[in-house]
């Protein structure tokens, strides 16, 4: 009886163990307080991927597919502002000291594009093609550019495309 | 002058100012919806005149601010208010400060405003574009006065400069309507894209030996991509990704446009994103016939 105890509290300590460690990892990673320039960078660069194959899909006639790259595109937009701490600006950064300047401008931006990302999310999943179509014919300027125009220094080199699947 | 001479201007000013000639001349210049309509479009594929609108504000109503190595400037407001816009100018007035640089009272334009490619914009594409600009809502905003550092810079260095260095455009007698012809019509004249993808020499005017092969130090400060078809520095998109660019922002790697870039898409009332696929289609043409220039920009 007292073994089954002591083997009970075992694995429920190593799980709640885990579950911290877990937390813990996890907690680093998001909030990007290593190297939250590196980290955000990583970041947009999946929103573009996710980005490029939403609107392929689109193109391939296969709007209801996006509806797991929309998903993505509206978590990583909980996300960004974190990746954004004061201060976190050097010359590998193409962010403005705007972003800093008119940090609710730039929080809105970011909910903007969650929001019209769990729009794209909700009009895929509801197998509305029409919607999607529609929706990701303004979305890059409504939802990245209308934060990308104000708040990033524009890459100077256009990017080769990534290849297409 | 005889009698005979001087009864025949009698007549003919009397048939002048009777009011039915009067009422037909005024109805004769009252421009058509379909040509506000045309001025409209001409207005989003200059990118929406987007340097005379701090963006958020009131559209058209300048004092957007501009550093150059001669000073500061302010854009103008170029709503029809009367007092401060160009609401009291004539058509012809306003055509010749867009093309020729020159202000109703013959004061020159610094020409941060691009009448040195302006001047290749077509008549009737000028007159569609003043019947439009008299369309947006007036606002009272006074201009303010530029800062020019440099000594005599408006009496000898502006116009020897603009007779020795600056470029010249040829308006066509007819706007091209489609293909290449119709591209460069509208990269070269009303979307001025080398104001900003082209390098400038030493004497600030643009380098048209090296058209479109971007400029480290464009506006604003910012690194201004080459467009020209170098494969290795240039913009190797497809002409489909070009056109699909221009419409939607949206570059074939998944990124958006931003900036400055993203400014002219947007434009204002309008923006290079109005224009039909046909003409995104034909400055995507045009980009692919111009020479290819090696000139990497940024790191």
């Amino acid at each position: 009886m007292e073994l089954r105890h002591v083997r009970t509290g075992v694995i429920l300590g190593s799980l709640v163990a885990l579950a911290v460690v877990g937390c813990a990892t996890g907690t680093t990673t998001t909030t990007g307080a290593s190297d939250p320039i590196a980290n955000r960078q990583r970041l947009m660069k999946n929103v573009g991927a996710n980005w490029a194959e939403i609107q392929n899909k689109v193109k391939a006639g296969n709007a209801e597919a996006v509806a797991v790259n929309a998903e993505v595109l509206s978590l990583h937009a909980q996300r960004i502002t974190s990746y954004f701490p004061e201060g976190s600006l050097t010359d590998k950064s193409k962010a403005k000291p705007e972003i800093w300047q008119k940090w609710p401008e730039f929080q809105a931006a970011a909910k903007n594009l969650e929001n019209r990302a769990g729009t794209l999310r909700d009009q895929a999943v509801a197998k509305d093609a029409a919607a999607v179509t529609t929706t990701v014919g303004t979305f890059g300027r409504d939802a990245c550019g209308a934060c990308h125009t104000p708040f990033r220094v524009p890459p100077p080199q256009q990017q080769p495309a990534a290849p297409r699947s | 002058m005889g009698l005979g001479s001087q009864a025949g201007c009698l007549v003919l000013a009397l048939v002048l100012l009777s009011p039915a000639v009067l009422s037909e001349s005024a109805v004769a210049q009252a421009p058509s919806a379909a040509e506000i309509a045309r001025g409209k479009y001409i207005f989003g594929a200059t990118g929406g005149c987007g340097c005379h609108t701090i963006p958020k504000q009131p559209v058209n109503a300048g004092g957007r601010k501009y550093d150059g190595p001669f000073g500061t400037v302010y854009a103008s407001n170029i709503t029809p208010d009367r007092e401060t816009g160009i609401g009291g100018w004539t058509d012809e007035q306003i055509i010749a400060a867009i093309r020729l640089g020159r202000r109703s009272n013959g004061e020159r334009l610094v020409p941060v405003h691009p009448y040195t490619v302006f001047n290749g914009m077509a008549a009737d594409d000028l007159k569609a574009l003043v019947a439009f600009l008299r369309t947006v809502p007036a606002v009272k905003r006074a201009n303010q006065p530029k800062k020019i550092t440099v000594p005599m810079f408006e009496s000898v260095f502006l116009p020897a400069w603009l007779s020795a260095f600056a470029p010249r455009e040829t308006p066509p007698a007819t706007v091209p309507t489609s293909g290449v012809a119709r591209g460069e019509y509208l990269v070269r004249a009303v979307g001025h894209c080398g104001e900003c993808h082209t390098p400038r020499t030493m004497t600030m005017a643009t380098d048209n030996s090296r058209f479109l092969a971007g400029n480290p130090k464009g506006p604003e400060d910012s690194e201004v991509p080459n467009i020209t078809p170098d494969k290795a520095t240039g913009l190797a998109w497809s002409e489909e990704e070009i056109a699909d660019y221009l419409g939607t922002g949206n570059k074939p790697d998944g990124d958006v446009v931003g900036g400055l870039m993203g400014e002219v898409i947007e434009g204002t009332l309008a923006g290079y994103k109005d224009l039909t696929k046909a003409d995104r289609l034909a400055i995507a043409q045009y980009l692919k016939t111009i020479p290819a220039v090696k000139n990497k920009i940024g790191k």
